[in-house]
């Protein structure tokens, strides 16, 4: 195997960011990743940060910042250049996003018909966002289709305490025209199906046809178009003749798919290397570098030698991090030392409140280098110091830490040469 | 890893615990792409194992799991190391034991049989293949498509060639493991593509090995995907008595069959109950011969004297290979020779799989499974393309009518050009 500059491990949002800009910026990138990773099961916007009490993604990147011990204190400097070049480079690939740092968050329906909050979200779901000044909400399900289920969300909003929400929330089922494949099928089939223009003229006509009058806005499944999503979304817009949007539902997501095509596709096209499938079970060290990873392969294990190594494996949701029923946790690939409570402090009597685990990781210097070994840059979710499912800044931290880490590689070669 | 605590590579069913029914799984299956008479990997494999259980002794429940085809880039892809392709071939064999098999099944398992059989005859039974009658009565009476693709009969087998040209074929008295090479040849080899068994002994040679070809079966594989352990065994153990010898002797084996290979490394422990002893040292010694090729260059010991081949070459890195988990060791190799531009396909399967694409009643979601490949191919305008499995290169070869040929026929030909430019620089001289 010819030797990489840089090895990314792991492929998940940041991980694939990384790889895409240090590729870009004319290195040679390896990504080796145990398997797919959480762009699969994601909604596909950016959650940069929406802790209780900031109104914008920056105002609440500055209030996680001055939290104790937040990834944000450490990255806040990166998250503008991050999330730019995030918007720059998926738009490349034909998947625009709509809404910016500075834009207010504002809640937006669930496929179960919960709320969240959100400021950046995919060219797909833009008509969510803006202010409904007086429009109602359709949402629309399709028959059979057991991942999203319009009825229900809408009985459940109807219940919700939505801010400044539509003046009326309505949901309707739609017959999708036979194919032959509406068996056995879940978002990803009907995302195919949506891809071929002629199905979709007619599925749209359903749509169209089963929605009532009036000024209202139409949220369907998240399923419009996997490879021709943005002809899919035109069409959409123009045969139901309303504003549509897109409601994630559940894995596999297709959004989140559409994302994870788009990096990958930057990726490639830059010259790097992706390879799923590649568990990384050894390690070879010499003092305070690691000189080559090998990942698990039939027979014998496969060396990967490079100059610098990206930990982009994910916190304990991501597999990145380990707990044992003993209460010892480690890092999977160089054992690192992670920063958690002890075991007596994981249990509560709150299921809903955020887990102590859940800020679990590894710590980082300035340069996200962990302790000891400064050819290694840790990034996104095995950082420690975030709770990313009630902060919501999972994507920011995935991208801030992304950039920084590919900055700080590319001046750590070019002080080298 | 939890496969690994678990011991699931020994018993891969194990591994479904570990399943969070992300469907990643469903997500990347060329199967469930195109058909929805397979309600993909995650249904067929960690949801429906709960009801199947080793002692569990009803009919498994659900017959969608001999659908699959066993590419195993659904293992690849999951995010919880759940061997799932693994898991599913262990329900369809389960199936066939309760309820048996098809003759047709049987039948196109045994490559050995069919060689044995086809080879004496050759210029008939090629003759037979090509004939649209024949192949109707073949899909009529045997259920084996019409157009599935098969490919034709060599006159003289590989293994009667290397017998009548003196080739080694035992453990020398005097073993030399680090200068020798194991070839497993493999039927595709052995009865249809003899050819590329001479350019890897001739790589081989080149490359300061000798070359011993013992005697050899096939290597079962295509038993296991059609459910047929018991018989997939028998060949296992007749293969394993000859190389484990070998193996324990410190030879490599290497085999220019990625499919071959992998059931050496892989299925003979994952799918077969053959973990240790023998079937271990064979796993161990067993090597891809691009795997091999670029090992050598990683220590500087390949001979690099490639001449210049200009052109585009499709190049499709086979499921069988992916699963080895080596990368495209070919792409590298590709890489050594002056003006060949390869481009990775990137492209999931070609939809043969094995015999999967001859049945009659696969036959479609096969060329449905391989169509964007296909068009890629053509795509490409190349003369040839290239792929290190040889159903692989049957099925993109009779989709596409573009001569598909494995990795090992270019760099030979590469070495055979800079031989013929050494010899007429020479002449010159002279």
């Amino acid at each position: 195997m010819p030797r990489a500059d840089t090895v990314v491990i792991g492929a998940g949002l940041a991980g694939l960011t990384c790889a895409a800009e240090l590729a870009e910026g004319g290195a040679s990138v390896f990504v080796a990743a145990k398997g797919m990773a959480t762009t699969h099961w994601t909604h596909g916007g950016l959650d940069v940060a929406a802790p209780a009490g900031a109104a914008t993604p920056r105002d609440g990147v500055r209030l996680l910042a001055r939290a104790g011990g937040h990834p944000y204190r450490l990255l806040r400097g990166d998250v503008d250049g991050a999330v730019s070049g995030h918007l720059a480079r998926t738009a490349g690939e034909g998947l625009a996003h709509a809404g910016s740092l500075d834009t207010p968050l504002v809640e937006v329906p669930t496929a179960i018909g919960s709320l969240r909050r959100v400021a950046i979200v995919p060219q797909a779901q833009a008509a969510v966002v803006e202010p409904w000044q007086g429009d109602g909400l359709v949402l629309v399900g399709f028959a059979r289709y057991r991942d999203a289920w319009a009825s229900y969300a809408a009985r459940n909003l109807a219940n919700a305490d939505w801010e400044d929400g539509p003046a009326e929330i309505s949901a309707v089922e739609v017959e999708l025209p036979e194919t032959g494949r509406l068996r056995n099928f879940n978002g990803l089939t009907l995302s195919r199906l949506f891809d071929d223009p002629a199905w979709r003229a007619q599925a749209l006509a359903a749509v169209a046809a089963a929605l009532p009058r009036g000024s209202v806005r139409v949220g369907l499944p998240a399923v419009l178009g996997l490879n021709r999503h943005a002809e899919v979304l035109a069409d959409a817009e123009q045969i139901i003749g309303r504003r549509v949007f897109e409601v994630p539902s559940l894995p596999p997501s297709v959004p989140g798919l559409r994302l994870f095509e788009a990096l990958r596709a930057r990726i490639l096209r830059a010259g790097g290397r992706i390879q799923i499938g590649f568990d990384v079970v050894d390690v070879e060290r010499e003092r305070s570098r690691v000189t080559a990873i090998h990942t698990e392969a039939t027979s014998r294990t496969l060396r990967l030698a490079a100059e610098s190594f990206v930990l982009a494996t994910g916190g304990i949701a991501g597999a990145g991090i380990r707990v044992r029923p003993d209460g010892s946790i480690d890092e999977r690939v160089f054992g690192l030392p992670v920063a958690a409570p002890p075991r007596d402090e994981w249990f509560s009597d709150d299921p809903l409140r955020p887990h102590p685990l859940e800020g679990a990781g590894i710590e980082v210097d300035a340069e996200l280098r962990p302790a000891e070994l400064e050819n290694i840059r840790v990034i996104g979710s095995a950082l420690a110091g975030m709770h990313y499912l009630d902060q919501r800044c999972g994507d920011g931290v995935a991208l801030a830490s992304a950039h920084l880490a590919a900055r700080s590689l590319a001046g750590t070669k070019a002080a080298a040469a | 890893m939890i496969v690994h605590d678990a011991g699931a590579r020994d018993f891969p069913p194990y591994s479904t615990d570990a399943c969070v029914k992300c469907n990643v799984c469903t997500t990347v299956c060329p199967v469930a792409r195109v058909t929805d008479a397979f309600p993909g990997p995650k249904y067929v494999g960690p949801q429906a194992q709960r009801f199947r259980g080793p002692s569990v002794s009803r009919t498994p429940p659900d017959r969608t799991v001999d659908l699959c085809s066993g590419c195993g880039i659904c293992t690849r892809a999951c995010p919880h190391g759940v061997l799932i392709a693994e898991t599913n071939s262990r329900a369809r064999a389960a199936i066939v034991d309760r309820r048996g098999s098809s003759i047709r099944n049987r039948i196109i398992s045994d490559t050995d049989l069919m060689i044995r059989a086809g080879a004496p005859l050759a210029p008939l039974a090629n003759i037979a293949l090509r004939n649209r009658m024949a192949r109707w009565i073949g899909e009529k009476v045997l259920g084996v498509h019409r157009r599935g693709p098969l490919a034709t009969f060599a006159r003289q087998t590989f293994g009667s060639w290397w017998k009548r040209s003196g080739g080694a074929t035992t453990l020398p008295a005097a073993p030399d493991p680090s200068r020798s090479i194991v070839y497993f040849h493999g039927c595709a080899v052995n009865g249809f593509e003899p050819d590329l068994g001479r350019d890897a002994v001739e790589i081989l040679e080149r490359n300061g090995f000798t070359v011993i070809v013992p005697q050899q079966e096939c290597c079962g594989l295509p038993f296991i995907s059609n459910g047929l352990y018991a018989k997939a065994r028998q060949k296992a153990a007749r293969n394993l008595a000859t190389l484990a010898e070998f193996a324990r002797a410190g030879y490599r084996i290497v085999g220019t069959s990625t499919s071959c290979t992998h059931a050496f490394k892989a299925e003979y422990r994952e799918m077969l109950d053959l973990g240790e002893g023998d079937a271990a040292a064979v796993a161990d010694a067993t090597w891809d011969i691009c795997e091999l090729l670029l090992d050598l260059h990683d220590r500087g010991e390949l001979d690099t004297g490639f001449a210049p081949i200009v052109g585009p070459l499709p190049y499709h890195p086979p499921c069988q290979l992916k699963s080895h988990g080596i990368g495209t060791p070919a792409m590298d190799l590709f890489a050594l020779v002056p003006g060949l531009r390869a481009v990775d396909s990137d492209h999931d399967c070609c939809g043969a799989a094995g015999t999967y694409g001859l049945k009659v009643e696969r036959w479609q979601i096969a060329q449905d499974v391989g169509e964007p490949l296909f068009a890629k191919v053509r795509a490409s305008g190349a003369a040839r393309a290239a792929c290190d499995s040889e159903t692989c290169r049957w099925q993109i070869e009779s989709s596409t009518g573009v001569p598909t040929v494995h990795p090992i026929t270019i760099l030979a030909e590469s070495y055979r050009r800079a031989d013929a430019q050494k010899t007429e620089r020479w002449r010159r001289i002279v």
